[in-house]
């Protein structure tokens, strides 16, 4: 295949050109309740063709017949010759890498029969069912694949890569009367299959909430100390702030790129933050981007000032900085964008545990786990999974109905204390950003405090 | 062809089979902060094929196929869709027959040679004619342009089939403007199977200019339960809901709150709710589904009852009950009931230019006009309570608007809100595939931060 792609990049005619072909095996098997809704075994193939001339705009492709590989090629050149732009589009230099990376498989999804996700998620679908009557639907979903990738460039750049995938989740709804409550586990590994089995507790516990949580009252709408646990903390940091990091957000926009001016303090000495696409093992790592730009441990902010952000090789011509290995697209139908890989919130020295966070708090809100968040840039809103009521330094009543919303920048800056009890999230799910998602990412924190925050719940509760 | 897939599943099935076949090819064009960017095409097509075995049902899809699904694509594909009936659920799904006696597919003018023919340099245009017009002072503009022609044919084993061509043609636009940590984007997008016209070009312009100087301002949000106006983009945290409720499949499941509901008042009797398939230049529009049901106008509220839910053929066989044509399938995974447009009526057509707020301000004391909240869908959308920060909002005063309104939230429970409307505006349009107007309610809750 890489001898098929160096020849049809050698016909190229435009003054960059690349191409990526992916091939992917699929599999997935839903349980909606006592029922299994699917079992299906799918296979996906395209590729993807991105050429620069000299003074023009990017040219693209992308096609689900390889057949049609050298049009393509051709198409992208014409493409990018019938946009001009100026001042032209630079890429930041990047020696060229050779490699062919198979990534641990851990037990090939490929050789494992569907009749035994089958069994092994009806087994985590069936620990959901089973813990109480009130629970009145579920949702369980087996995922896995297997992406076999091939990436050239005009520049030398070859790479072959195998890249595995594999995710559980679970929702569990419980009912009674008008009253529904739900519990969400996911789990999501760019692994195999050895790595998705013994995981029936986490389905039983979401499962069990969303049915104590329908005897829990509705959080108090008001401003609270609020602590996150490393799951919503994780969340928090990649949308409410990491979005602002990438650099094609800000590197075209001189308003934006004050805003986020290097050096501009951000949050108290506490706060470090950084994106690592390098780390291992973890759903957002890989040793490219799909520039072929190896990933990195990128620092964003350090003892709360912003020091970094992310970069494709364009952003980080345009802006006279280095690239980051963070152009990455979803499939061989998209161009690659500046996104996010693996972000965190680094664990404080010395920042102790969750009850040194608590001690001092009289009444605050414990916000655990997330159903979903949205930032619209400097306003942000969360849904925590639930809460829990903290009253005089220690663990109270669960609350439900938790969303926190704010602004950005007074909220990063009221954030205090921050626990030593760092861990990543290996959740399933993706981000999303200009039409592509799922993209695979991680997020990992230990627990955060926020001096301040508003929790809406019943706000406004005339 | 798709019939040989059909020919031969037929022969290896003994419960008979569909598939569905589509291609299209896209065209987009990017300017990005101001500047034209970045032009692509996109050529795909694929096939997806349920088949049904020993009572159980399967499916597969493939991109492995080109112009048409040839005999060394459909055997890997059948073979794939009987290894997933083998664990596949059990229904007794029925693949729908032609009607007898023969009665032609509904026509719906789904593809217009102007969108079809449409150059890189008109898309290109469109997009400079659009900047020249929002570009301001202290502003940075993102437009897309997308075009795109599909082909789509649908087959069954019991002898029903179809096939349509359809073109879509998408515009939107994004004006930014960063002052401090302020940041306010206000955008707006044109949806159509045919070229914009003028008019409507001009139409989005206004559109985000007249919301853009309103904004200008910031005022202090106002507080309590107030009258506020949705405008027919803002209203989906409203319509959400309802939609949801009012699908098969969260029916069958047992978590709508109109599972119950049929024949009753439910709604404000000013409301009345349609899908509508056949709807002339709507890019979901089509004349059967995908799964060979024919498609129709579907009234699912009418004067505030609840008439009916949407089901494709396998929520309908569940709920003993009967396709209404709502079945909609990717090239991977198996149908879905799915809306096509969403018709929303109620208020008056209106005449003149559209105002903000559909006319529907006039004798607000204090209130809120929300265009855009954060965080719509999220958390226990069929149940009907919500509440969300605003991402765009202008506060009422005495009948007009006086600023935008930033650190504010509304709260309340959609079911409950629809039976307190103060009015629908003058001001329908199409966001996405709903057709709406500005819906004014009262008692919302408006929480200040």
């Amino acid at each position: 295949m890489i001898d098929r792609l160096t020849a049809a990049l050698a016909r190229s005619r435009a003054d960059y050109t690349e191409i990526r072909v992916e091939r992917t095996w699929s599999t997935a098997v839903t349980f909606r309740g006592r029922r299994l809704e699917s079992a299906t075994a799918s296979e996906d193939q395209g590729g993807f063709v991105r050429a620069l001339h000299a003074g023009g705009g990017w040219g693209v492709a992308s096609f689900t017949s390889l057949d049609r590989l050298e049009a393509m090629v051709t198409r992208a050149g014409e493409l990018s010759r019938a946009v001009p732009v100026d001042p032209p589009i630079r890429l930041a230099d990047v020696p060229p890498h050779q490699a062919d990376a198979l990534l641990d498989l851990d037990g090939d999804v490929r050789g494992v029969p569907i009749a035994e996700k089958k069994r092994l998620i009806e087994a985590y679908n069936g620990a959901m069912l089973g813990v109480s009557d009130r629970i009145v639907d579920t949702l369980a979903v087996y995922r896995d694949e297997v992406s076999e990738y091939w990436y050239v460039n005009s520049q030398g750049t070859r790479l072959h890569e195998l890249r595995p995938e594999v995710s559980l989740s679970g929702t569990a709804v419980a009912r009674r009367n008008g009253t529904i409550e739900k519990g969400l586990e996911s789990i999501g590994l760019r692994r195999g299959w050895s790595s998705v089995q013994d995981k029936v507790a986490g389905f039983r516990e979401v499962a069990e909430r969303a049915v104590q949580l329908l005897d829990a009252p509705m959080v108090k709408g008001g401003t609270y100390p609020v602590i996150l646990d490393p799951e919503l903390a994780g969340v928090f940091i990649h949308e409410a702030f990491g979005h602002l990091s990438e650099a094609d957000f800000v590197y075209e926009n001189p308003q934006a790129r004050e805003m986020m001016t290097l050096g501009r303090r951000f949050g108290k000495p506490v706060l470090n933050v950084g994106d690592n696409g390098a780390a291992a093992g973890l759903r957002g790592t890989l040793p490219f981007d799909d520039e072929g730009t190896p990933t990195q441990d990128s620092a964003l902010i350090t003892d709360g000032i912003l020091v970094g952000r992310l970069h494709s090789r364009e952003t980080a011509a345009a802006m006279g900085e280095r690239p980051t290995g963070n152009a990455r697209a979803i499939s061989f139908r998209h161009a690659p964008i500046v996104r996010m890989t693996n972000t965190y919130i680094a664990g404080a020295k010395g920042g102790g545990t969750f009850e040194d966070l608590i001690g001092d708090v009289k009444l605050g809100v414990y916000a655990c786990g997330a159903f979903g968040g949205q930032t619209m840039l400097e306003n942000f809103s969360f849904t925590a999974a639930y809460g829990r009521m903290i009253r005089d330094g220690q663990v109270a009543e669960l609350v439900k109905d938790v969303v926190l919303a704010g602004n950005l920048f007074q909220t990063l800056d009221r954030i205090d204390h921050i626990g030593a009890d760092f861990r990543w999230n290996q959740m399933g799910g993706g981000c999303g950003k200009a039409g592509q998602y799922p993209l695979p990412v991680t997020e990992g924190a230990p627990h955060v405090r926020i001096e301040e925050a508003l929790v809406g719940g019943d706000v406004g509760k005339a | 062809m798709i019939a040989q897939l059909i020919d031969l599943a037929r022969r290896r099935s003994d419960g008979g089979a569909d598939a569905l076949w589509r291609r299209f090819e896209r065209t987009t064009v990017a300017f990005e902060w101001g500047r034209l960017k970045s032009a692509g095409t996109t050529e795909e097509a694929g096939a997806n094929l349920r088949v049904r075995h020993r009572g159980r049902i399967g499916v597969a899809g493939t991109t492995a196929v080109d112009g048409d699904v040839g005999a060394q694509h459909a055997a890997p594909l059948l073979d794939r869709a009987l290894a997933s009936a083998e664990l596949g659920e059990t229904l007794d799904l029925e693949f729908p027959g032609p009607p007898s006696p023969p009665v032609p597919l509904p026509t719906v003018a789904t593809f217009f040679d102007r969108a079809a023919n449409a150059s890189l340099a008109d898309l290109i245009g469109i997009g400079r004619w659009l900047l020249a017009r929002l570009e301001r002072e202290g502003c940075r503009v993102n437009v897309a342009i997308e075009r795109e022609t599909t082909a789509t044919r649908v087959a069954n084993s019991a002898g029903a089939e179809g096939e349509y061509r359809g073109t879509g043609f998408g515009v939107s636009a994004d004006v930014w403007r960063i002052a401090g940590d302020d940041v306010l984007v206000v955008s707006d997008a044109f949806e159509g199977a045919d070229l914009p016209s003028d008019a409507a070009l001009a139409a989005l312009v206004a559109s985000i200019n007249s919301r853009l100087d309103h904004a200008l301002r910031v005022v202090a949000a106002p507080e309590g339960a107030l009258s506020v106006v949705f405008t027919p983009a803002g209203l989906s945290a409203l319509m959400l809901p309802v939609t949801q409720g009012l699908s098969g499949k969260a029916v069958l499941q047992g978590i709508s709150p109109l599972g119950a509901k049929l024949g009753e008042q439910v709604f404000d009797p000013r409301f009345s709710l349609a899908d509508d398939p056949l709807r002339g230049g709507r890019p979901a529009s089509r004349p059967l589904d995908d799964e060979c049901v024919p498609s129709r106008t579907l009234a699912l509220v009418e004067t505030g009852v609840v008439q009916r839910f949407i089901y494709d053929l396998e929520t309908a066989t569940r709920a003993k009950s009967t396709s209404t044509g709502h079945g909609s399938r990717g090239i991977f995974g198996k149908p879905v009931p799915a809306y096509t447009n969403i018709v929303v009526s109620g208020g008056a057509q209106h005449a003149g230019p559209v105002q903000l707020g559909g006319g529907l301000l006039g004798d607000i004391r204090d209130g809120l006009l929300v265009d855009e909240l954060i965080g719509v869908g999220q958390g226990n959308v069929t149940g009907g309570a919500f509440s969300h920060p605003v991402a765009l909002a202008y506060r009422i005063e005495r009948g007009e608007i006086t600023g935008r309104v930033k650190d504010a939230a509304v709260a309340g429970n959609a079911y409950e809100l629809w039976k307190r409307v103060g009015g629908f505006g003058n001001d329908a349009r199409w966001t996405g595939s709903r057709w709406a107007p500005s819906v004014r309610f009262e008692g919302v809750s408006v929480a200040r931060r």
